[in-house]
């Protein structure tokens, strides 16, 4: 009865030292997060308000969208529309070939993971370097992300100090992280000063005002921006919001949900080309949004603001790790977001929670995550993706407790397994894998209830 | 065009019924008795340094107390004497690498998270990351949470401004924290009251 | 008042104890309760592991036999919380509402809010380690989930601290998973076993004697991982009715 996940996370677990690290500092984020939720008073309100701008927004999308184009064209933007990940790979590539750019650098864009881009790119001989450290060092050793906000944190420094003594011909045997940044940074400042083009993701684009803001700690996405001749941005459809107003909820939640800071280093807001630089774009990006937002089941999972928190308690995420699931965004939302993408392809994530429900209490936007899960799961049979075995336990269970004979002599019998060790606890019985056989009782309650009422009268 | 009007479209299609936005007059946000105050030590938690002057005259005198060792100090504020460099005049921004520390204005900050907020005013921004060291000259003048910091927030003609809090800094290997991943080292806010 | 007792399958099959034990203490309490027979399974296992329609029988069955009660009172916060959060949609389906979803309570929120009992009902002079069951935190609201800025309250605790003598803590990472969540222990076998060794490890190190929880499932899964490993040989597992009914004859 496993699952791609399931098969994965056994896997995973075989490092018992390395799972349990992982999880610990996974955990370290979520109780950063704690406590810097918990240092204001209005925690709920904020996460209340969120969710209803997000709703307002995203069933007003159409409006918002005229809005927002409007007005970055109105600041000299050229805004472009993909309605999938090819077009967009084909317009940033189109954009590059036309301004005759031959390296672009880059911050942190899960978009840009979600359309393949680089290696879109790359084929057509684009030099992409990735700016984030994180980013960076997974580029650096071909490596995808585990966790939409700390990619590289599944890799030690060790790990690191190794891929930069390969790759950046760092001092052997030095893996302090300090020097290993340091050393990243030298590398990278040679790539800002020689780059043709520099692109960002966005974080919020500002309907109002056609600003694209974007969050980051580590100034990559200014460096990019504010030293190449080019700039483009790529930006989610959902990730329009209406103004200023609406903006200060979501940056105070931000942070704060993703990494326990009260913000971000740099909160950037870009609304038009540098003086002397070319034009700047914006590419806006469909790939399947507009219909999600159809999905009243799951329209909300369009609420996101990526903040990674819901990975960072999912304690099915801590113990398994972001490679475990085979949709690029791992964890509660990458569960969802898989499931809307392709059920058919991405099913094998559904397994991967207990419906504990700590991610929605975390969720900033207030997206039920849990909830969706079950629901997805509900979704599975009709897709034909539903585990054969588990289908046929469940009708087993139903045969037993849609009729009452056949549990009450079930439950009457259901001792004798007590004496049948062997044949219970055993690699059949998936039960087994972790624990004992429970010990049946000789009556089960109904029966012992009977025979009380029996003594009373 | 047609894309625009397609995924516009397939939007309005898509929706079901259309939600009111929420005011934000319940919400209650944390106001500080002394915003000035939590601005400075929530600065400091972010890594600022932060330095009280009277007047602009004394910017020089901290940035050799701050930075002895600086050679190349860039900016276009007329009071910063020592500048050898000014990101309104350099040829392209590939000519501020190498600058020590680079000296702009910041025009408010917020108590809440310590950040400032920068409003581009020199044709090369790139003074504010690409700078080894960054010092911020600013007015006493704060507000408590970024509600507030929104309402206050203005732009010019270059159409880019930005809130920072602090050195660059990256936890990105093994989850240990380091100052000065890709733009500044560290940061210093000089406060003058009448500024 | 009339309370219709509500067992679901696996705590009568495998914990009649627990029965035996709500329904002592509910009498004790001096309250009209009845026992209906022909109960069998509240079908969350399949729901929970995506069969939500094969659960519809099993809730028109619940609502017939229990349509009379004022309060529909279980031992076992997670089948109280599919009841109620989910029979609706449930019986929505096959075109009928379910009204007696929302009086069905879990013991303890039934004796906390609904009889508000004061104690003292009996000695229990031992260190218990509180095992905050995550349907009971987040869908019934027995204590204030760990994530949420809301005031600080527990239920449990305050019915278990009516017990004379009786010292109750909570592990670290106090409402964290235990990692049962039904089918995802026989589907997703390997974090189940690795949350329930970690959940077990947690309880053990606060040095109390019993585990105990509102929720058989979750005991039951770290029981059983006890069971197996034998790590902590001398830890006992309990209900919090078997606890609260322990003094009672």
């Amino acid at each position: 009865m496993s699952t791609s996940h399931s098969i994965a996370a056994k896997k995973f677990l075989e490092n018992q030292t390395y799972a349990t690290w992982h999880d610990k500092t996974f955990w370290g984020v979520r109780a950063k997060r704690d406590k810097l939720a918990f240092e204001l008073p209005e925690w709920e309100r904020l996460r209340d308000k969120a969710s209803a701008i997000k709703r307002h927004t995203l069933t007003n999308i159409d409006m918002y969208l005229e809005m927002f184009s409007e007005a970055a064209e109105k600041n000299g933007v050229e805004v472009h529309w993909a309605k999938d990940a090819q077009e967009f790979n084909e317009i940033v590539f189109n954009i590059l070939k036309s301004h005759n750019a031959k390296k672009l650098v880059k911050s942190k864009s899960m978009l840009t993971e979600e359309c393949r881009m680089n290696p879109y790119l790359e084929e057509r001989g684009i030099e992409v370097v990735e700016t984030d450290l994180g980013e960076r060092i997974l580029q650096l050793d071909h490596q995808d992300p585990s966790h939409i906000v700390m990619p590289a944190t599944h890799l030690s420094h060790d790990d690191v100090g190794e891929i930069f003594e390969r790759e950046l011909n760092t001092e052997k045997g030095n893996h302090d992280p300090t020097y290993l940044t340091y050393m990243a940074r030298l590398s990278l400042r040679d790539e800002f000063l020689t780059a043709d083009a520099g692109m960002t993701g966005a974080n919020f684009g500002i309907a109002a005002t056609g600003d694209i803001v974007v969050c980051t700690n580590e100034g990559n996405a200014d460096m990019s921006t504010s030293v190449p001749k080019l700039q483009i941005a790529a930006i989610g459809l959902e990730k329009i919001i209406p103004d200023y107003e609406a903006l200060s909820v979501f940056v105070r939640l931000l942070a704060r949900s993703a990494t326990g800071q009260p913000s971000t280093v740099y909160t950037s807001h870009f609304r038009k080309a540098r003086p002397g630089a070319d034009k700047m774009h914006i590419v806006i990006v469909d790939n399947g949004r507009s219909q999600w937002l159809g999905d009243p089941q799951h329209w909300e999972s369009l609420k996101c603001i990526r903040c990674g928190a819901c990975m960072n308690t999912c304690p099915v995420y801590r113990w398994s790790g972001g490679y475990s699931y085979s949709y690029f965004i791992p964890g509660p939302i990458g569960i969802n977001l898989g499931m809307l993408r392709n059920p058919k392809e991405y099913s094998g994530n559904v397994s991967a929670c207990t419906l504990c429900l700590s991610c929605q209490c975390v969720c900033p936007a207030k997206v039920d995550l849990g909830t969706q899960i079950y629901k997805w799961r509900q979704a599975l049979d009709s897709y034909g993706v539903a585990n054969k075995e588990k289908k046929m336990m469940v009708k087993g269970m139903d045969m037993i407790f849609d009729h009452l004979s056949v549990y009450n002599a079930a439950t009457a019998c259901a001792h004798f397994l007590n004496g049948m060790g062997p044949l219970v606890n055993n690699g059949l019985n998936p039960w087994a894998y972790a624990h004992k056989m429970m010990k049946f009782p000789k009556k089960p309650f109904h029966k012992q209830f009977e025979d009380m009422e029996k003594n009373e009268k | 065009m047609s894309t625009k009007k397609d995924i516009i479209d397939r939007c309005r299609a898509n929706i079901r019924e259309r939600l009111i936005r929420p005011t934000l007059t319940d919400l209650n946000p944390t106001v500080y008795d002394d915003p000035l105050e939590k601005f400075i030590s929530q600065a400091q938690v972010m890594g600022c340094r932060v330095e009280r002057a009277k007047s602009t005259d004394e910017v020089d005198a901290i940035i050799k107390k701050v930075y002895p060792d600086a050679k190349i100090v860039a900016s276009s504020l007329p009071y910063v004497k020592s500048a050898s460099l000014n990101p309104d005049t350099v040829p392209d921004a590939q000519a501020l690498n190498g600058v020590d520390v680079g000296v702009i204005r910041a025009e408010f900050g917020v108590a809440e998270n310590g950040s400032v907020w920068v409003m581009q005013k020199v044709k090369e921004r790139d003074v504010c990351f690409i700078s080894e060291n960054l010092v911020a000259v600013m007015p006493e003048h704060v507000v408590s949470n970024m509600h507030e910091a929104y309402g206050e927030v203005s732009f010019n003609d270059y159409g880019y401004g930005v809130f920072i809090a602090g050195p660059s800094k990256t936890a990105d290997i093994a989850q240990v924290l380091v100052m000065g991943a890709q733009a500044a080292r560290s940061m210093t806010l000089i406060l003058i009251p009448d500024l | 008042m009339k309370v219709g007792l509500f067992i679901p399958c696996y705590v009568d099959a495998v914990f009649p104890e627990v029965g035996m034990a709500s329904y002592k203490l509910l009498r004790h309490l001096g309250l009209d309760v009845t026992y209906p027979k022909g109960q069998t399974c509240c079908g969350q296992p399949m729901a929970n592991a995506g069969f939500a329609k094969d659960a519809t029988q099993l809730a028109s069955k619940y609502e017939s036999m229990f349509k009379g009660f004022d309060y529909i009172v279980a031992p076992s916060v997670s089948c109280t919380a599919f009841i109620r959060l989910q029979y609706p949609n449930i019986l929505k389906d096959a075109n009928h509402k379910c009204e007696i979803a929302s009086r069905t309570m879990d013991l303890v929120e039934f004796l906390h809010d609904v009889v508000k009992i004061k104690g003292p009902l009996g000695r229990f002079p031992h260190k218990v380690s509180l095992h905050n069951s995550c349907h009971g935190v987040r869908e019934l609201h027995l204590s204030s989930p760990s994530e949420m800025v809301v005031p600080r309250y527990n239920k449990i605790k305050d019915l278990l601290n009516l017990m004379e003598g009786i010292e109750v803590v909570e592990p670290e990472r106090e409402d964290e998973c235990c990692g049962f969540g039904g089918m995802f222990s026989v589907e997703e076998t390997a974090v189940s076993k690795q949350m329930g060794e970690q959940k077990l490890m947690r309880h053990a190190a606060t040095g109390a004697e019993y585990i105990t929880g509102a929720d058989c499932s979750c005991l039951m899964h770290i029981a059983g991982i006890n069971a197996k490993e034998m790590k902590y040989p001398a830890i006992k597992f309990l209900h919090v009715a078997e606890i609260l009914a322990s003094g009672i004859k």
